[in-house]
Formats: structure tokens, C-alpha cells, sequence
């Protein structure tokens, strides 16, 4: 690209670098845990665009991969005394290669047959993880709040020079956007490598892709890889956010709700994802807050999503795109 | 970044005493005090939702009368969708944002276990939890900040074994259980309450939450020829176990765990199936049951049909958990009482660990809420009911449930 | 032995449920290439009504029958004001609308029968027989009769039928169906109307097996039908049936035999079916497509 979009890029990072740093002074504290969710998803959702936006590939499997994350923690933490900042790219490693063990495998099976084969994975996640319970904890999980490797805890206040009171909950911002936003330029540096240019050819032709040299197998399960490196340290976060990790985190709902909040964001944008994962946060609480009638916040959970999806088919960042695209192209008019 | 953690915490050593906090305790003023909860009120287990509503009801037919020193009484209880990382998320937000000064009557066993640590690292009362789990009640020293109210399950499982080693002492025992922790706690109970008649229990089978249908474990069960048959289930499984069972021509003698044995749900047993797979079944229960026809001009139901008919309108009178709810709510509200004029989460911690309410209007007649320095089991006593002509009957006295 | 063989027989009956709902997926994903992840829901909703048509004493074949009639209604309309105005964009969104679906009919249904536990009349005897120690209940025979009986009825239909051939033209390949005279979008309104009705009997069926339902009576069900789709073939209706019982009976044997298992029934089902798809990766029945450049 020319270095003209690449100086405005490094712009635009660095402004959603300035936000994120920012944000917990304007906000309250409790907020800021939610935005520590929302970074959660966030990086979660970006692993999983590397898979499904680049590749084509739907999973509904992911949160089998965050689970691992979690767990890796979670035990390495509890049972083995490590500090709970290092197990994060260990939990990340350990998904990834769980990722390419079972992408291998996958790529024998076509689209709604793969689907299903990660809904399966993720069904069956939670009760493989009640079954192992001298590793796992059982149903009861495992409790990290006494562990000695956690690094935050509740009481931890930290008084900035100028006034500003710095939480526990803003300790869990910043670690988890630190993560995210690392991720993030590793996932844009992956969309304009020769690796991503590959990836979505496959996407939008296998055949032509592998004709022209793109070894389908070992680019499909490197994609599987990445994307569960990301769902396994978004699991790990979660882990450390919560002091806990159980079964029933896991169930069905959480890889499906991935899944939402990627078509949501929009399939292939990076920034406009963060706007699926605070759907995920946000949305079901505002649903609550306008009705506890039983089923009404489901009912319009359900209905705004179907609405969105209707109106925006790809998503916010399809959106974004919609409008930039006339922006950008009278700023480049040889683009 | 580990760095940062590494300044951060220098930084809060050093501060550490800047950060010292006002003492009076949020969510109380004059006029109000706020509790808070966690409920699923949507997604698998949406059929317990009533446990939050039946409390709310109770607590605005208190405020009708003028609160508790007066102070209206506003129980903001949230959906967690049985997830227990929700239950994180959501207890976060009632003790940050929303300022409760306590928890209250949240249900699920791994859902209470998720925020015990963090409730009690920052002195916030975790009160009447929904859950039989023995932990509750029995980690107190640890957790001074947490108590339970059901019987332990534990205390239960070793009720129905007592029984059935002094009325069948040479049954063969099988035993249909939920695989989770609830689950394991009455097994674990009922296994100990078998004492030297262990080797009775010949069969055991576990099913998921996500099973469609038990048939296969009771065909199993079935084939170990035992003739008294435990249900540690829930509602629903406790259904499909028995229409299985009478399916294959199988009448053991039954047991059925508090938790499945409502009236209602014998009740759809005996119409789908055949009553007489139920009839002689035994439970035990401490709280009333709305279709139970003794307590039909009794005092405290009727004190709850009015409740619901005045505050949940449209609620349904015949769900049991409306009324164990009530109960809790109750409880709760003699504890606040007790608390003084102007409580203190302190305080109120001090009040629930000191009870002895007799005449908890909601509770069979005869069971005490019950609380002291060496017991933090609010009920540990119920007693054995057998299903004989479409409804519960007593069997026997209040028995201890420990 | 009987006590394998009563295992292998309510194994069968477990699969004939989740064969009646999978019969629908393999309808929907036939007609439209949908995978439609709200069919459960739709089948629940259906059951619901036909409860509230009983509950008003409506005589049981009326229920059940003006209960299909109003499933196949709601089935078009959901095509028609849902699915039509994503049909054209990616696989992604398809999905994520049948997702969006799925929460709000739950929450619908929660909403409008408060959750409450119900009863659906069953409208096969309840008999049972003993044959040689095995017993065998006469609406297990209902249901797997009724399955084979729609696997038949599908067949002739998309085999046999004019429409039935413009649905499966419209499904494989719209541009040239078109061309050919085929209203597409017609035929996708109609798959999704008769994948509602399919849906709806397998509702009304189950939900007496079950012994009272609730909103959340297919949320189970809905993961093994496409568990048994998946294995017998997406596309194949009697793979679904062969699906579902295999998975059934795979489901019993190996939790009542193998201790290790027990607790990990559905996981070892699956894994199973996974194996099995690494061999036929279009399922036991289904059909691979050769694609064209």
C-alpha cells in the first residue's frame, strides 16, 4: 500500500490506542470492568474473523477454545503456583495447537458438515470438563481468589498524581485492551500479509485458490490455529477477570454468541468488531433493563438482531465501509 | 505490562492508606435498603425464576406495611442465565454500580460458589443462597459472610438412607442421579447414611442436563433387580425417570430429592404415566407445598395466596418455589429486624448467624430457622412425606436433616 | 441379553424423536441450503399452539391438524419477512438471523405461557408389549412408524412430484432454474412452509414422550436432529432417520456398557460421528457435490 494509507492507518491506530487509554477517566468504575468484557470479546471475535472472515469457515466451536484458555489458567495458577500474566500466552499456545489438531482433521469436511462438527465440540465441551474433575474441579471449577499467582485483586488501589483512583476493575481494563490491541495490529499485520491475501482467496474460490499454488491444507489449518490462539487468550482473561472458571462458563451460547457478535461487527473488518463484542455486552442488559417480564428481553434481543441483520448483512464494519468507501476514494481518486 | 503490575503495586503500597473508605455502608439510607441477586430468569433454567419473584413479592407485601424500621425494602434480582460467569458480571455490577448492601438469595450451587470469595473479601453479606451444597454451610469460618438456607444435601441423602435401612433394610438400592455437584453432594450423603448397608446400593446411573430422555439409565438400573429406586433430579428428569420406569413395567419402591418431589410435577407423573408408580413414593421437604389439601385453610398459605394474588397477579399459585421464596424473604426480614435501627452489613451478619424463628409462616409446622456461632445451616430439619392418593401425606415427625 | 437388547430398543425409540426433528433440517437445508438453527424453536412454538387449541377443546385431530396448517403459514411468513431479505448475502448472516430467530421464539413462547410446565395429549395408546423380555411401548412404534412414513412421503414428493423437482432445482442452482420457469423465491417460501409442518409434528409427537414440556423442550432435541443429520446426510431424509437411530442406540449402548463413558455419553456420540464423517464426509447417505469451475 502507499505510504500515504499507511501514514493514515498509523494515525487511526494510534488514536484508538489514545481512546483506550483514556476511556476509564470519563467512565465509572464498574464501567470499566464491562469494557474489559467487551476487550475480551473483542479479542475473541478477532480470531475468530481470521478463520471465518478469511477462510469462509463457520465454527460455533470457539468457546471450546476459550474454555482451554481458561482451564490452562486456571490450573496452572491454582495447582501450579505460576503468575497468572504468563500463563495468558500459554493458554493461547495450548488453544492454538488444540485449533490445529482438530483443523487438520476438518478439512476433509464442506461447510454445513465443519459447522456442525465445531457445534458438536462446543456441546460437548462443558461435559467433558465435569468428567476430568481431578484436573478440572468438576462442576464446582476451580477458584483462583486466594491463588498467590493473581496479580489483581479487589483492594488494589492505585492513586494516580492529579487524583484519579485507578481499580481493580481498571487494572483488568488495561490488561485485557493491552492484549487486545496487540492482537489487533497482529490480525491487521496477518489481513495485509501474503498469508491473508491467500487465506481470503480461499475464501472466495477454493478452486482457483489451490490452482494457483495456495497449499489449501497447511493455509486452512494455520487459519484454525491463529483463531483459537485468540479465543484461548480471550478464555485465559476471562479466567483471571472472574477469579474462577466452571463448566457451565462454557455452554453452547457462548460459541454461538462469538459467532454473533462477528456478524454483528461485520465479516473481514478489524476495528468495527469491538462494535459485535460491546453488542454482546451491552445488549442483553438493555433488553433487561426495559423489561424482567418473563422472555420480553429475549424477545428483543432476538428481534434487534434480526433487524440488524437485515439492515446491515455485513455488519457494522460492512456499514463503515459503505460510507468510508466515497470518502476515501474522492481523497484517492487512482484508487 | 509486568511491569506496570510491578509499579501498581508499589504505587498501592504506598497509598495504600489514602484509600481508606467511609464507613456507613452502601445501598442504606433513611428510607431503604437495598439487596440484590442473581436469578436465571431466562435460557434452561428459566422454570426458577419464580424463586426471585416470589421474594420480591414477599418484600413489597412488607413495604405495604411500612417497611422494616422504616425502610422499604428493594430486592433487585438479575439474570445470570445459569452461567456462572454471569453470576461474576452480574454480582460485580449490583455491589459496584447498583451499591447493595447485600446478596441475597441467589440460586445455583457453582453460580454462589463463583462470587463467594469476592463477596467476602470485600464484606459483603452473601445471604440465603440457593443451593443444598454442604460448602455453605459448613466453610463459615472461611467465608463468615456467606450462609445457605435448604438443608445441606448431604443432611438430606442421609435421611432417606436412615430410612431405608430401618424400614427395607435388605433392599437392593439403585439410584438415578444428576451429574453435577448437587448431585454428587446427595449421593455422597446418602452413601454415608447407608453406613454398613453400603453393598445395598447395587446400581448407580448419572444423565447430563442436556439429555433428552433417561430411559436407557433406567433400562440399567432396572436389570440390577433392585427393588427401591432414589431420584436425586431435578423437575423434569424426575418426570421422564419415573414415566421410564413405568414404561418398562418397573415398580420399585421411590424416593424422590426435595427438588423434583412438587406436588405438580407428581401430579403430570401420574397422568402421564400411571398413578401407581408413584403411589408410596417418599420425600422430604421443609417447606409447604401450595397444593398440599392440609394447609388448605392454613394460616401461613393463606398469607401467601393473598401475597401473590395481591403482588404476582399472574404469577402461578401452584409453583412451589414461590412459596420456598416467600420463606427465604421471611427470614430475611426478621434477620434485617434483628440488625438494629441502623444496620450494618456487620451487623446483619451477626443477626443471621444468631437465629431462632419458630414460626416461619411458610415452613411445614414444626421445622425451625435455626442459626448459631457452630451451626450456619438456617433449616437443617424436614420431614418424610408419602404420595398416597394424589398428594403428599406426613410420614412421621421433623426429623434433624444434618 | 434382554437387558442389551431392551438398550438397543429405547435407543431406537430416542432416535425416532430425533429423527422426526431432523427430518425437518434435512427438508430446510434440501429446499433452501439453509442451515436453520431456529427449527427447534419453530417446532416448540407449533407445540404450544397446538396445546392452546386442545386447551380451548378443540378435539385432538382438529388441534393437530389446524396446528400444521398454521405452522405451514408461519413458516412461509418467517421466509418471506425474514429470510428472503438475507438470502442473498452471506452464509454468516443466514445463520446468525436463523440464531436470532431461535432466541426470540424461546423468549416468545416464555412470554406468552409464562413458562409453566404443560401437557400434551398423546395420541398414540400407551401400551406396552413384552417380547421376550424386552419391553416395547406402542408409541415408540408410533413414532418410527411416522418417520419412515414421512421419509416416504418426501421421497415421492422430490422424486416424483413437479413441484417437489422445482424445489430441489431451486435449492442446487436458482440462476438456472429461473431460466427454466421455476418462481424461485416461491419455492424457497414453500420448502420453509413445509419444513415448519414437518417441525410441528415432530413437536406434537415428542412432546408426550417428554411428560410435560416447557419452552425449553427442543433445545436438547435440536442438538442430537442435527447430530443425526449431520451423520445420515444432510440432504438424505432417510439418512436422517438411519442417523437417529444409530445415534440412538450408539448413545445407550455406550453409556450403559462402557463405565469410562458413562458420563460422556454425548461427547462419545459425537466423536463417533466425527470418525464417521472423517470416512463419508457428506454423512452416511448424503450426497457429495462435484464442483464445477
Amino acid at each position: 500500500m502507499t505510504a500515504g494509507r499507511f501514514a493514515l492507518r498509523v494515525i487511526g491506530f494510534a488514536l484508538f490506542v489514545a481512546i483506550v487509554v483514556y476511556l476509564p477517566f470519563r467512565i465509572s468504575d464498574f464501567r470499566a470492568s464491562e469494557f474489559a468484557l467487551i476487550g475480551i470479546y473483542f479479542i475473541a471475535i478477532l480470531g475468530l474473523n481470521v478463520l471465518t472472515g478469511y477462510t469462509g469457515v463457520i465454527s460455533l466451536g470457539h468457546g471450546a477454545f476459550m474454555a482451554l484458555g481458561a482451564y490452562t489458567t486456571a490450573i496452572l495458577v491454582a495447582d501450579h503456583g505460576m503468575r497468572d500474566l504468563w500463563t495468558i500466552p500459554l493458554a493461547g499456545l495450548l488453544a492454538a495447537a488444540a485449533g490445529a489438531a482438530f483443523g487438520l482433521p476438518a478439512l476433509r469436511l464442506s461447510g454445513p458438515y465443519l459447522a456442525l462438527a465445531t457445534f458438536g465440540i462446543a456441546v460437548a465441551t462443558p461435559i467433558v470438563i465435569k468428567k476430568f474433575d481431578g484436573l478440572t474441579g468438576g462442576s464446582g471449577g476451580i477458584n483462583l481468589f486466594e491463588a498467590e499467582g493473581i496479580t489483581g485483586l479487589p483492594e488494589f488501589i492505585v492513586t494516580l498524581p492529579g487524583g484519579k483512583v485507578l481499580s481493580f476493575n481498571d487494572w483488568l481494563y488495561y490488561l485485557t485492551w493491552t492484549f487486545a490491541l496487540a492482537l489487533f495490529a497482529i490480525a491487521w499485520a496477518i489481513h495485509h500479509s501474503r498469508f491473508g491475501r491467500s487465506l481470503r482467496a480461499i475464501r472466495d474460490n477454493e478452486i482457483a485458490a489451490s490452482a494457483s499454488g495456495i497449499w489449501l491444507a497447511s493455509h486452512k489449518t494455520l487459519a484454525f490455529s491463529i483463531s483459537a490462539f485468540y479465543a484461548g487468550v480471550a478464555g485465559s482473561l476471562l479466567a483471571i477477570s472472574a477469579f474462577s472458571v466452571q463448566p457451565g462458563a462454557f455452554p453452547v451460547d457462548r460459541s454461538i454468541a462469538l459467532l454473533v457478535g462477528l456478524a454483528v461487527g461485520g465479516l473481514g473488518s478489524l476495528a468495527p468488531l469491538a462494535a459485535g463484542a460491546a453488542f454482546l455486552v451491552f445488549l442483553p442488559q438493555w433488553a433487561q433493563d426495559i423489561s424482567k417480564a418473563p422472555g420480553v428481553p429475549a424477545v428483543i434481543y432476538g428481534a434487534v438482531l434480526i433487524a440488524l441483520m437485515i439492515l446491515l448483512p455485513l455488519g457494522v464494519g460492512g456499514l463503515l465501509r459503505r460510507i468510508m468507501g466515497p470518502l476515501t476514494s474522492r481523497l484517492y481518486p487512482r484508487s | 505490562m509486568r511491569v506496570l503490575g510491578v509499579i501498581a503495586l508499589a504505587l498501592a503500597v504506598s497509598t495504600g492508606a489514602a484509600s481508606a473508605r467511609p464507613t456507613a455502608d452502601p445501598g442504606l439510607n433513611s428510607s431503604e435498603i437495598v439487596i440484590g441477586g442473581t436469578v436465571p430468569l431466562s435460557g434452561i433454567a428459566a422454570s426458577y425464576a419464580s424463586v426471585g419473584r416470589g421474594a420480591e413479592a414477599y418484600f413489597k407485601y412488607v413495604n405495604a406495611r411500612g417497611g422494616v424500621n422504616g425502610r422499604k425494602i428493594t430486592y433487585k434480582y438479575v439474570d445470570d442465565q445459569y452461567n456462572p460467569a454471569q453470576t461474576v458480571q452480574a454480582v460485580r455490577q449490583l455491589v459496584q454500580q447498583e451499591r447493595v448492601f447485600a446478596i441475597f438469595n441467589s440460586l445455583g450451587t457453582e453460580h454462589n460458589l463463583s462470587v463467594r470469595s469476592f463477596l467476602n473479601a470485600t464484606k459483603v453479606p452473601q445471604l440465603f443462597v440457593g443451593s443444598g451444597a454442604t460448602t455453605f454451610g459448613r466453610d463459615y469460618r472461611r467465608y463468615p459472610y456467606t450462609i445457605g438456607f435448604l438443608p445441606s444435601y448431604i443432611g438430606e441423602g442421609k435421611v432417606y438412607a436412615r430410612h431405608i435401612v430401618k424400614t427395607k433394610p435388605n433392599a437392593k438400592i439403585a439410584v438415578l442421579v444428576q451429574n453435577d455437584d448437587y448431585g454428587k453432594d446427595l449421593l455422597a450423603g446418602f452413601k454415608s447414611g447407608l453406613g454398613a448397608k453400603r453393598k445395598n446400593l447395587v446400581a448407580e446411573q448419572s444423565y447430563d442436563a442436556l439429555s433428552t430422555d433417561v430411559s436407557s439409565q433406567i433400562a440399567r438400573l432396572r436389570s440390577s433387580r433392585a427393588t427401591v429406586l432414589l431420584l436425586i433430579t431435578t423437575p423434569p428428569f424426575a418426570i421422564r425417570g419415573l414415566v421410564a420406569a413405568n414404561r418398562l413395567g418397573w415398580r420399585p419402591q421411590v424416593y424422590v430429592n426435595q427438588v423434583g418431589s412438587a406436588t405438580n410435577i407428581m401430579r403430570i407423573v401420574a397422568a402421564t404415566a400411571n398413578p401407581r408408580i408413584i403411589e408410596g413414593a417418599i420425600t422430604l421437604i421443609s417447606v409447604k407445598d401450595p397444593l398440599m389439601p392440609r394447609f388448605r385453610s392454613d394460616k401461613g398459605m393463606a398469607l401467601y395466596r393473598t401475597i401473590m394474588r395481591q403482588q404476582l397477579p399472574r404469577g402461578d399459585v401452584n409453583d412451589g418455589f414461590h412459596v420456598y421464596s416467600m420463606a427465604v424473604a421471611y427470614t430475611f426480614v426478621e434477620a434485617l429486624k434483628k440488625a438494629g435501627r441502623n444496620p450494618t452489613r456487620a451487623s446483619l451478619v451477626r443477626a443471621v448467624a444468631n437465629l431462632n424463628l419458630r414460626s416461619n409462616p411458610f415452613l411445614l409446622p414444626g421445622v425451625v430457622v435455626k442459626t448459631s456461632s457452630t451451626d450456619h445451616f438456617p433449616l437443617d430439619q424436614g420431614q418424610l412425606q408419602r404420595w398416597s392418593k394424589n398428594q403428599w401425606n406426613p410420614l412421621g415427625k421433623v426429623v434433624s436433616a444434618r | 441379553m434382554a437387558d442389551v437388547l431392551q438398550q438397543v430398543v429405547s435407543g431406537i425409540a430416542s432416535g425416532g424423536v430425533y429423527a422426526l426433528l431432523a427430518l425437518a433440517l434435512v427438508l430446510i437445508y434440501r429446499s433452501t441450503g439453509v442451515l436453520n438453527f431456529a427449527q427447534g424453536e419453530m417446532a416448540m412454538f407449533s407445540t404450544f399452539i397446538c396445546w392452546e387449541l386442545l386447551d380451548r377443546g378443540v378435539p385432538y385431530w382438529g388441534a393437530f391438524f389446524l396446528t400444521l396448517a398454521i405452522s405451514f403459514v408461519g413458516g412461509v411468513l418467517i421466509e418471506r419477512l425474514v429470510i428472503h431479505s438475507v438470502s442473498r448475502s452471506q452464509a454468516l448472516t443466514v445463520v446468525t438471523v436463523t440464531i436470532g430467530l431461535l432466541i426470540l421464539l424461546n423468549g416468545a413462547a416464555a412470554w406468552i405461557w409464562k413458562g409453566e410446565q404443560r401437557t400434551l395429549e398423546n395420541p398414540f395408546p400407551s401400551d406396552t408389549f413384552e417380547v421376550g423380555g424386552v419391553v416395547i411401548a406402542a408409541q415408540d412404534l408410533g413414532i418410527i412408524g411416522v418417520s419412515l412414513a414421512i421419509v416416504l412421503v418426501l421421497w415421492a414428493f422430490f422424486q416424483r412430484t413437479r413441484v417437489g423437482l422445482a424445489l430441489r432445482a431451486a435449492a442446487l442452482n436458482p440462476e438456472s432454474s429461473r431460466l427454466h420457469g421455476v418462481r424461485v423465491s416461491r419455492m424457497l417460501a414453500l420448502g420453509w412452509g413445509l419444513a415448519a409442518v414437518l417441525g410441528a409434528v415432530a413437536g406434537i409427537l415428542v412432546a408426550p414422550t417428554q411428560g410435560s414440556f416447557d419452552q425449553n423442550l427442543m433445545l436438547p432435541v435440536l442438538i442430537f436432529a442435527f447430530a443425526a443429520a449431520v451423520l445420515g446426510g444432510l440432504d438424505s431424509p432417510i439418512g436422517a432417520v438411519v442417523g437417529g437411530v444409530v445415534l440412538g442406540v450408539v448413545l445407550n449402548l455406550v453409556g450403559a456398557y462402557i463405565d469410562f463413558f458413562a458420563d460422556l455419553r454425548l461427547p462419545a456420540a459425537l466423536l463417533l460421528i466425527l470418525g464417521i464423517l472423517l470416512l463419508r464426509p457428506n454423512g452416511l447417505f448424503g450426497r457429495s457435490v462435484v464442483r464445477r469451475v
